[in-house]
């Protein structure tokens, strides 16, 4: 049941970018959307008796893990939306530097 | 020799190009021509990663299908990079990540290493949008690319956790198995959707007029024809062997599809700018190639990619050169264009004509074969609609061609580099000669998919 | 009007989203999957285990299974700090201002800090396939050390020339190793060094190896995106 408020907080994000006119405050929306996904995606794997996928010197037999696969996934997906998201400030600065705000509605005309 | 190479080469390539950065364009057009004649030689198969038999291990899949978008991905990053070497020298590493992110797309054979690969050529695709130095326009691609990406990657994991794999061949047998497509409609919707923002269907490509109206010679034909192409394939495989729509999906994709043809055709014959024109017809395009293959027409999506790759290369090139030298786009200010450059008209008539599909030329055979397909399915509105879509079409080209051809008061100059009329005419000769002559387009009919074989042959 | 419509639409969604996934019955309950369906059960089996060699199954699935979609996400970062760069390319370029004068103290502690920060991160990047961390967290913390410079020395400016050669480098280098892999055993990034007993330092074949040259790749990228976002075009 709980890993539907990353659902929500997916589309709390979608809703963020749709809303503003702010390049920063969409950017934020944007990462707040990867990390409702991120978290979506660990708790897919997720399992009550689970415990982390690292192995020990304690014997194994009868250990149940989580799933390893989602937490690798999600890895991948945080590097990716680092990449986005540094790559969207540079141009939102780049945005700054030529029209003197971050609010798109200030520029809309001089396109 | 291992099709792994069309990615691994290009990407050390780029990652070796920053320590010499002067000479990185002319690395991309090594690795370019290696890579051609890679594909000639590459072996077709499932081929390994990592030494982990699959669903373990990541695969790519080769075969005929991959190969042809792989030829013309990576032939057409050659020719317009080339033909750009003067206006656009800096942009060789991030070129060669462009041919290693496409060549990931069409190759791989996993779903969450597709999305890697779509973050790739995406973020390059940015890069190469900033050319146009519109940094807003680009910022709003970039923004809904990442929102487009997220949908996709948040309907693999929908699926992964369904069926607990992420290898396409592997995922098909076990959603044969589950044999419940009421599941499967809301994955397949997300996926869809961020498929459908790179590939520039209708409702969600807003980005699309601010990229390509502001487009220049390098970033037009790259988003339009090389892009547009990959991105056509990729989702005829994705369409064809994964999605194979059913029910109430199929009927909305369906008029999703028709209605994106009909009004991005009725947007174009509003425009008065020359790029709008040609952007809107290419997303009537787009949506042309995904409407055949939710229908099942293969091999003519498959000439319709690359006859479209191949006119709107040409096409972008003209229109954004005489715009950089005139300074506006809009058709008016550009009339009498070809009165001055016989050769270029020509070759932009042929193009033009060709998409519209006109007997003697490519798009005509084309167009036929597919018409006649849809009226076996017995699929009457939508050939209906096409038919529509097709007229408003013809009256936009031909009040275009016109206008570029017949000057009104000062006669404007463009001129044309000897190796851009030289490309282009090979190019036109193209879609003359396949226009007349049919016969290789009939040879390869059923051997382009083999996705299913795998799947039945294990 | 804008707020209320989005805001419904956007809740709607969700709600869509959430109920179809309520009703489909092969989408595991929450804290109840059954890993005996999925493919991740193999990566748990012992055999796998011993003959990849890492006691970490994560970095085992990030950097052996899957070792081809961190080499996609190396050059994601790859590309989006060169973009980064290419974005903020001036012809004299000087360093933002800091809005306060930096004391002894805080340039000097400072800097024994980042040596305190370098240590930590190349122990997380070496133990990478033995306990949780590995080359990305590394990399991380190399370049948060580095922005610790830039934000507690007004003069401090990196060396970013030589990020560029560690970065590519550090990427040829991946891929080569791929490469090896090709020629010395069959497939594209195969393990070709034995993998040792798990829980070794020295196991798992390429695996450590690898991770310590995404490390160095990821902290001399982000470390490169710090300073070109510390970087502003000179007014003359």
């Amino acid at each position: 049941m709980i890993q539907y408020a990353a659902i929500l907080l997916f589309v709390l994000g979608l809703y963020g970018i749709f809303i503003s006119t702010n390049t920063i405050k969409m950017l934020v929306s944007l990462n707040i959307l990867e990390i409702g996904l991120n978290i979506f995606i660990i708790s897919i794997g997720f399992n009550y008796q689970g415990i982390a996928p690292i192995l020990s010197s304690v014997s194994d037999t009868g250990l149940i893990y989580v799933d390893p696969l989602p937490q690798a996934l999600v890895l991948t997906a945080i590097v990716i939306g680092v990449g986005t998201t540094a790559l969207g400030l540079a141009f939102a600065k780049s945005i700054y530097q030529k029209y003197q705000s971050f609010d798109l509605n200030d520029m809309e005309e001089s396109l | 020799m291992s099709a792994v190479l069309l990615i691994a080469i290009p990407l050390l390539a780029a990652f070796i190009s920053i320590l010499f950065k002067k000479y990185s364009i002319y690395l991309l057009f090594a690795v370019t021509i290696f890579n051609i004649a890679n594909v000639f030689l590459a072996t077709e198969g499932i081929i390994i990663i990592g030494g982990f038999s699959p669903p373990l291990g990541i695969s790519l899949l080769v075969d005929t299908y991959s190969k042809i978008a792989l030829l013309l991905v990576n032939a057409l990053v050659l020719v317009i990079a080339a033909l750009n070497v003067k206006a656009y020298p800096k942009y060789g590493t991030i070129l060669l990540l462009v041919v290693a992110g496409l060549n990931g797309l069409v190759l791989t054979n996993d779903l969450f290493n597709f999305f890697v690969f779509l973050e790739i050529s995406g973020i390059a695709a940015y890069l190469i949008t900033a050319s146009n130095k519109k940094p807003i326009t680009t910022f709003r691609y970039l923004v809904i690319g990442a929102i487009g990406s997220s949908l996709f990657l948040l309907g693999l994991i929908i699926l992964y956790s369904m069926f607990g794999t992420l290898n396409m061949v592997d995922m098909i047998k076990e959603i044969a198995l589950n044999n419940n497509y009421q599941e499967l409609v809301l994955p397949f919707t997300l996926m869809f959707i961020g498929l459908g923002v790179e590939a520039k269907l209708l409702p969600f490509n807003s980005w699309v007029k601010g990229i390509l109206g502001h487009s220049n010679t390098f970033s037009g034909p790259m988003i339009a024809s090389v892009y547009a192409s990959a991105m056509g394939f990729v989702l005829g495989r994705f369409i064809t062997n994964l999605f194979n729509f059913e029910g109430m999906l199929l009927t909305v994709v369906l008029v999703i599809l028709v209605a994106g043809i009909v009004l991005s055709d009725i947007m174009a014959f509003a425009s008065k700018k020359s790029r709008e024109i040609l952007l809107f017809s290419s997303v009537a395009q787009a949506s042309m190639i995904a409407l055949l293959f939710v229908n099942g027409i293969i091999i003519w999506a498959v000439y319709l990619i690359i006859a479209n790759a191949l006119s709107k290369t040409v096409m972008f090139m003209i229109i954004n050169k005489a715009q950089k030298d005139v300074g506006s786009d809009e058709v008016k200010s550009l009339q009498g264009l070809f009165a001055n450059n016989l050769v270029i008209g020509i070759i932009f008539t042929i193009a033009t004509l060709s998409v519209m599909g006109l007997p003697l030329l490519v798009g005509f055979t084309i167009k036929l074969n597919f018409l006649t397909e849809l009226a076996d399915a017995g699929q009457i509105w939508t050939i209906a609609f096409i038919l529509i879509a097709s007229v408003v079409e013809g009256i936009y080209f031909v009040k275009l061609l016109l206008k570029l051809w017949y000057p009104e008061g000062n006669l404007i100059k463009v001129n044309y580099h000897l190796s851009f009329k030289l490309v282009f005419a090979i190019i036109a000769l193209a879609l003359l000669t396949f226009g007349v002559y049919q016969a290789p387009l009939d040879k390869l009919d059923n051997t382009v998919d083999t996705v299913m074989e795998v799947v039945n042959n294990g | 009007m804008k707020k209320l419509f989005g805001l419904i639409l956007f809740m709607g969604l969700g709600v869509l989203i959430i109920l179809a996934l309520n009703n489909t019955i092969s989408f595991p309950k929450f804290g109840s999957v059954d890993l005996s369906d999925r493919v991740a059960d193999a990566y748990l089996d012992n055999d796998n285990v011993s003959e990849v060699g890492s006691a970490n199954i994560v970095t085992a699935i990030v950097v052996g299974y899957r070792g081809f979609d961190t080499l996609g996400e190396v050059t994601v970062l790859f590309i989006s700090a060169l973009g980064v760069a290419f974005l903020f390319s001036f012809k004299k370029e000087k360093r933002l201002d800091l809005k306060f004068k930096p004391n002894f103290m805080l340039k000097h502690g400072s800097k024994l800090l980042f040596g305190i920060m370098l240590v930590v991160s190349l122990y997380i990047i070496t133990h990478g396939h033995l306990t949780p961390g590995g080359g990305f967290p590394g990399g991380a913390i190399i370049a948060s050390g580095v922005l610790l410079l830039y934000l507690a020395d007004d003069k401090f400016r990196s060396n970013i020339k030589g990020f560029k050669v560690l970065e590519g480098v550090a990427g040829s280098l991946f891929v080569i190793i791929g490469l090896l892999g090709l020629i010395l055993a069959t497939s594209f990034l195969e393990n070709f060094i034995a993998s040792g007993t798990v829980g070794q330092l020295l196991s798992a074949g390429i695996i450590p190896i690898i991770y310590v040259l995404i490390g160095l790749k990821v902290g001399s990228e982000i470390a490169s995106v710090v300073d070109n976002f510390l970087t502003e075009e000179e007014s003359a």
